[in-house]
């Protein structure tokens, strides 16, 4: 480790944060800094989202990945969003204290509590992950070579790309690890995992940024620090693999879509996009999210005029095609698809029954997620009797989705045992899906009960 | 039934908000349970970290790969990023450990890119393997547990 590269990864880091922020004033521009302030996080992850996207298709069609095509692809891109939000008429921002909402004493106390909370923890894994060394069996049979060969090779690397496990999960992140390594200056697979404790803050403040002018800050902080100290989700932040990240896109898409559901700002729709078409090139299961959350969006959104269906229907095109091309290119190369044999089909109904138990048991394993899927059931309940109950359907129908996917993936492919045992079946790692977005809900729908019956929301 | 749900959903202002503080009263108290126990193994993480040394750190889960990690960091030192290598392994010896017959090529293959693995390379990364197969080939490192780099004649 060297502070070279952990200032290079902190540039490359600024880097993806100037492009999505850039990005975010393009789309719905930044009226105050307090607006940038608050939705940083959320533009870090659609500059890394976009990025990755955008890098995949350039490696399908072999242009070489090096360290001055990344600068050019960051500058080039952070360039034409704000060309894009000049064209827009977007103001620049200006200011910093928002005086249309206020913020209580109490509020901010809350909120100080929890960034310090949030802050200390970040700080713990800051140390553990800039020694850390590359240990889980995936990261370096697998995720890491591939960003090594990315970095080493230029490219797609036939050899690396076809002959290594899994070679259908989608190349996002190597593509970071190998921007990683170009940041640092060299393959360094211990200080890398500084990376992945950058997505970490990352996630937590996009969450947090999207829902502050959303839920009170009592509601908000709980549910946040608890989610990241629950045992599996905390053990695994810094395991440099797709699965957090997966999680993150997936469940800051989908919680733009709620949002969007309430107010109809098109401007989440359009970060949603980025965001999915981000998870879809995560990881295999990021395509099963993107597409359950879509399809619950369009029922949700049941009864609107038809222009709402039209928006939806761009964004799943959007995503399609962001992931088209991978697929393409690793089918050209003789790999074969990611979907089971026989896709489910001719299975047992006692494998679907042991399929669905051994979701339902790993879901309420208190020892793996503490009480996070419990109290979101808790308050969905709460929601549908006395708050927002659109919102609340889309919740429910995309956990039940992502539940039922869960067990769908256990019970298709029938090489995989009926057991909770992390080598032998994905479920638990599927399952922070579920418990990440469930965190993530809780504060939405307990402040539509909190408010419900009320003239004063606040 | 229908009562009890005609009641509960039109329960007033107070117990709807009874429900919201519950929830986050059962959240704060996993949190006072969990929050702890998440900065003590981040912070014991951190320290474990710290104490390895920096080629116990570089090679990471090759530690329990193979049982002498001098393999791998001359493998390093001798064999040149743009050439190949392959690997060869004979029957288990004592001192290997469980994944070291079973996973050795795979990490080999991860650890030493961008060196490719090639079966007719002139580099051979030998674990307890029949030399005889390789003749001609030159011991240039040799360590314990049958653990040997080998360099054909070009």
């Amino acid at each position: 480790m060297s502070v070279r590269a952990v200032l290079g990864l902190a540039a490359l880091n600024g880097a993806y944060l100037i492009l999505g922020v850039m990005l975010l004033w393009a789309l719905r521009g930044l009226r105050r800094w307090s607006d940038v302030l608050r939705l940083a996080g959320l533009g870090y992850l659609v500059g890394v989202a976009a990025f990755g996207t955008v890098w995949t298709q350039l490696l399908v069609v072999r242009l070489p990945f090096g360290g001055w095509g990344l600068v050019l692809t960051l500058a080039g891109g952070t360039a034409a969003a704000g060309a894009a939000g000049v064209l827009l008429g977007r103001p620049r921002p200006r200011g910093f204290v928002d005086t249309d909402r206020p913020a209580s004493a109490a509020s901010l106390l809350v909120a100080a509590a929890g960034v310090a909370l949030t802050g200390l923890l970040l700080e713990a894994l800051f140390r553990s992950a800039r020694l850390q060394s590359l240990q889980a069996y995936d990261a370096w049979a697998f995720w890491v070579p591939k960003g090594k060969a990315i970095y080493d090779f230029g490219g797609l690397d036939q050899q690396v790309f076809t002959t290594f496990p899994n070679a259908t999960y989608p190349p996002l992140v190597p593509i970071l690890d190998a921007a990683a390594f170009h940041a640092m200056g060299s393959a360094d697979v211990v200080t890398f995992h500084l990376q992945y404790w950058f997505l970490v803050v990352g996630a937590t403040a996009a969450i947090a940024g999207c829902l502050y002018r959303h839920v009170p800050a009592w509601l908000l902080w709980p549910s946040l620090v608890l989610v990241f100290t629950v045992p599996r989700i905390a053990s695994g932040l810094l395991v440099p693999q797709a699965d957090v990240l997966v999680d993150v896109l997936f469940v800051a898409g989908a919680l733009l879509l709620a949002l969007w559901l309430r107010d109809g700002r098109g401007w989440r729709l359009a970060a949603a996009a980025v965001l999915l078409a981000g998870a879809g090139l995560t990881k295999r299961e990021g395509l099963l999210f993107a597409a359950a959350a879509l399809a619950v969006a369009l029922a949700a959104s049941y009864g609107r005029h038809r222009v709402v269906w039209l928006r939806l229907l761009t964004v799943a095109a959007v995503v399609g095609a962001a992931a088209l091309p991978w697929r393409l290119w690793y089918r050209s190369n003789g790999i074969g698809g990611e979907a089971p044999a026989d896709a489910g089909a001719g299975g047992s109904i006692d494998r679907l029954l042991d399929a669905l138990r051994l979701s339902f048991d790993v879901l309420f394993d208190t020892a793996l997620w503490s009480v996070v899927p419990l109290v979101a059931l808790i308050a969905l309940g709460a929601a549908f009797a006395w708050g927002d109950r659109r919102v609340a359907a889309y919740l429910a129908a995309l956990l039940g989705l992502v539940f039922l996917g869960g067990a769908w993936v256990t019970y298709a492919f029938r090489e995989l045992p009926i057991t909770a045992q992390e080598s032998a079946n994905p479920i638990v790692r599927y399952t922070g899906a579920f418990v990440l977005l469930s965190a993530v809900a809780t504060p939405l729908l307990l402040a539509s009960v909190w408010r419900s019956g009320t003239e004063d929301l606040q | 039934m229908y009562d009890v749900l005609q009641r509960w959903l039109s329960a007033g202002v107070g117990t709807r908000r009874l429900l919201v503080v519950f929830c986050v009263a059962v959240t704060l108290v996993a949190l006072v349970v969990r929050y702890p126990d998440a900065l003590h193994d981040a912070d014991e993480t951190a320290r474990a970290n710290a104490a390895l040394d920096f080629v116990d750190r570089a090679v990471g889960a090759g530690n329990s790969v193979f049982p002498d990690q001098r393999l791998l960091v001359e493998a390093r030192g001798l064999i040149p990023p743009d050439e190949s290598f392959a690997v060869s392994v004979g029957d288990p010896q004592p001192g290997w450990t469980d994944l070291t017959a079973s996973s050795a090529e795979l990490f080999l293959r991860s650890y030493l890119l961008p060196r490719r693995l090639d079966p007719n390379a002139r580099w051979v990364v030998c674990l307890a393997c029949d030399r005889d197969a390789h003749p001609g080939a030159v011991a240039v490192w040799e360590g314990d547990e049958g653990l040997a780099i080998l360099r054909l004649a070009s």
